[in-house]
């Protein structure tokens, strides 16, 4: 066994067992082999290593031509990004309406309640409510709702 | 492609990068076939998941592509594409947090018409267990071996993908290659 050797040939054992090295180099290293245990031992691992290389899936290599295509054409073509883009934007619209759960249990802004003075009316039952139209009233009619109003609001009326 | 082409030799990566930076799309499929064995058995070595490794593969190949511009050639196409499979790969698995144990399956021998059927079965279960022996070497070892056996590189190629130096590549092949020594006897 010499070391320096042994060293030499170790490194080249991988390009051997592979076939990557052949001619001289590989002759050089398989006549050490015959003297070597140690250097015989461990090309007869790197061989098994070698033999035993995982498989590669069949279709891998179409997939990722596939994919590297359609990149490039999406790259290629900025109007279908931005196109990608609106539908994104709508979809996501779409998902926030008011009758989302977030929108129900979300706080209303103040600005939501803000009607003119004139156009409040409150009710019997104390709620506000928008003012009556009276445009759809006949003058009859009218006239008998003005006058109860005159009887209630009189100071010698009943209330 | 062009009449030269087909006459003369396999064009080397470089010059199909530089065909596939001026929008040559044959170009990159063929660095895509040339090279995808080596990127799927990178990122199978790291995520020890079939699935997980193609889609690795997919992903280094399309960020390579994107960066076709910014690829100076100062190491080979192949180191290059490795080094992305592999930091590729190792977002996958702190993306996922967890590491999936490689089906034996996966890894069967390459069968050879020459060998007799009983010596070939024998050659085959040594060839499962070395692998299988393979799976319990600490990461670095395991890619120097992986790196150096299975695909040829150099220890400053395998220094590169693994993020050590040359030497510590080196020195991480031969313990491997000791550690399974002792595993297989």
């Amino acid at each position: 066994m010499n070391d320096a050797l042994c060293e030499v040939v170790r490194e080249g054992i991988p390009d051997v067992v592979s076939g990557r090295s052949s001619g001289e180099g590989a002759a050089s290293v398989e006549g050490h082999l015959v003297t070597c245990e140690e250097c015989r031992a461990e090309f007869e691992l790197a061989r098994t290593l070698f033999a035993s290389r995982p498989r590669v899936p069949a279709r891998l290599a179409a997939r990722v031509v596939s994919a590297v295509q359609r990149d490039r054409t999406t790259r290629a073509s900025p109007w279908w990004g931005l196109s990608a883009a609106a539908v994104a934007a709508l979809a996501l619209g779409i998902g926030i309406s008011s009758d989302s759960p977030a929108m129900r249990d979300s706080e209303v802004p103040n600005y939501a309640y803000e009607v003119e003075e004139g156009a409040l009316w409150l009710s019997d039952d104390g709620l506000l409510a928008g003012a009556p139209s009276f445009d759809a009233l006949s003058d009859e009619a009218l006239a008998e709702l003005l006058d109860e109003l005159a009887v209630g609001t009189s100071p010698g009326g009943s209330l | 492609m062009r009449e030269d082409d087909r006459l003369g030799p396999e064009p080397s990566d470089s010059e199909l990068v530089r065909r596939g930076r001026s929008g040559d799309d044959a170009a990159l499929s063929t660095l895509v076939h040339r090279h995808h064995a080596a990127a799927y058995r990178v990122a199978l070595s790291l995520t020890r998941d079939d699935d997980a490794a193609q889609d690795v593969v997919q992903d280094a190949f399309l960020k390579a592509f994107r960066a076709l511009d910014s690829f100076r050639g100062d190491a080979a196409f192949r180191t290059w594409l490795l080094t992305i499979t592999a930091n590729e790969a190792r977002g996958s698995l702190r993306k996922s947090g967890r590491r999936r144990e490689t089906a034996l399956e996966d890894a069967g021998p390459v069968r050879s018409e020459d060998v007799d059927p009983a010596e070939a079965a024998v050659r085959s279960q040594e060839s499962a267990r070395a692998r299988e022996m393979m799976e319990q070497l600490p990461e670095k070892q395991r890619m120097s071996v992986s790196l150096r056996i299975d695909e040829g590189l150099s220890f400053k190629e395998i220094g590169q993908i693994i993020e050590s130096s040359e030497g510590a590549a080196r020195v991480n092949y031969f313990h491997g290659i000791r550690r399974l020594r002792e595993l297989l006897r």
